[in-house]
């Protein structure tokens, strides 16, 4: 949950990415971490991955990245991605602690939606461990992978993953070409703020 | 799991005379009060050499997983953690169900001695962030003057080409 410095005006929030395994979820922070364009150099932190030697994710990647005073507070957001790997379930369950938002990046590519499903199912499991539930917690989902052969339609998509009540905002994305990757950034930062703006950082 | 209080000025400058004061008695560092969903909320020392930011982060992620591990084998007490390493090593210890200390000291210095003085700081500091939660325990800024129009732009921007 996001922490407020008095003190020091600062709002402090934290962005988790989430997703199966290979769905693009660190090359998402690493195009943000290139292509971020920052007053100073401040703003922008270093990109640290945590990563195995075949370079999967092992605990998390993270990025912080600053931006412009809300009411005279400088905002902080620090970015995460998960393991994609379901061995690393655990490890998942302690990035999550904690979080503010949450953007789901998922595979488009046709075999990958069965691990799309479960890895979305897994998130819904994690955050109730952690006493906290989705419908609470603003989430944006990606489909990712957009740019490859094999995709499913975007509707299809949406009937899988975001098919509920109150739907979920949807971006398209080629995360390796940095297509979608900001729209994705900016609408869950814009959806943390209003929410903060509804709600009061703290209810 | 509660949440971490908001900070006014007072907080901080009593936190910052309890670190400072940890510092000259025990000859560490670097002293970082880390949340443990991993945010940075105050430092002191002399932290000019390293990214506090990412050590916070990951020492907070670090603490947590060993938590993980302590519960795995129905283990209560792992309230600390120490790495050594040739020049410089680390402790994290427990400050309360929200946040912990980060220590750096030279590794001629003992972790014995680290523990002695770090105790009482974080029990201090834990008092102190227990005063600012029976304080506001529900306060939020207030946004409202804010312009949701503000908010509706884009905040990040990707670089020209």
């Amino acid at each position: 949950m996001a922490i407020i410095n008095q003190a020091t005006k600062e709002l402090q929030v934290k962005i988790v990415y989430y997703g199966p395994a290979k769905s693009g979820k660190t090359t998402n922070l690493e195009q943000l971490h290139r292509n971020v364009q920052v007053p100073d150099t401040a703003s922008k932190g270093k990109l640290t991955s945590l990563a195995t030697s075949s370079d999967r994710t092992l605990f998390f990647d993270f990025f912080p990245l600053e931006t412009i005073a809300i009411k005279g507070f400088k905002t902080k957001f620090a970015l995460f991605t998960v393991p994609g790997q379901v061995i690393y379930n655990a490890t998942r369950q302690i990035v999550l602690r904690g979080v503010d938002g949450i953007v789901f990046v998922a595979d488009s590519e046709y075999d990958k939606m069965e691990e799309n499903l479960e890895t979305f199912k897994h998130l819904e499991e994690n955050l109730k461990t952690l006493n906290l539930n989705l419908a609470d917690i603003p989430c944006v989902m990606q489909y990712n992978k957009r740019d490859r052969p094999e995709v499913a339609p975007v509707e299809y998509l949406d009937f899988l993953l975001n098919n509920r009540d109150v739907q979920l905002p949807t971006f398209e994305a080629s995360a390796s070409k940095c297509e979608g990757v900001f729209e994705t950034l900016n609408m869950i930062t814009r959806m943390l703020l209003h929410k903060f703006l509804n709600d009061g950082v703290r209810k | 799991m509660g949440q971490f209080p908001q900070l006014n000025h007072e907080d901080i400058a009593h936190l910052n005379v309890v670190m400072h004061q940890f510092l000259e008695k025990s000859e560490a560092n670097i002293a970082l009060l880390v949340e443990k969903a991993g945010y940075l909320i105050h430092q002191c020392g002399s932290q000019e050499a390293i990214d506090t930011t990412t050590f916070a982060t990951l020492g907070s992620n670090a603490y947590n997983a060993v938590q993980f591990m302590a519960q795995l084998v129905n283990e209560s007490n792992f309230t600390s953690m120490y790495q050594q390493g040739e020049n410089f090593s680390t402790l994290m210890l427990n400050v309360d169900e929200n946040s912990l200390l980060v220590i750096v000291f030279p590794t001629h210095l003992t972790v014995g001695s680290m523990k002695y003085y770090a105790t009482p700081a974080a029990k201090s500091i834990a008092e102190r962030i227990g005063v600012a939660t029976v304080r506001s325990p529900g306060l939020g800024i207030d946004f409202s003057d804010l312009n949701p129009a503000d908010v509706q732009s884009a905040l990040f921007e990707k670089k020209k080409e």
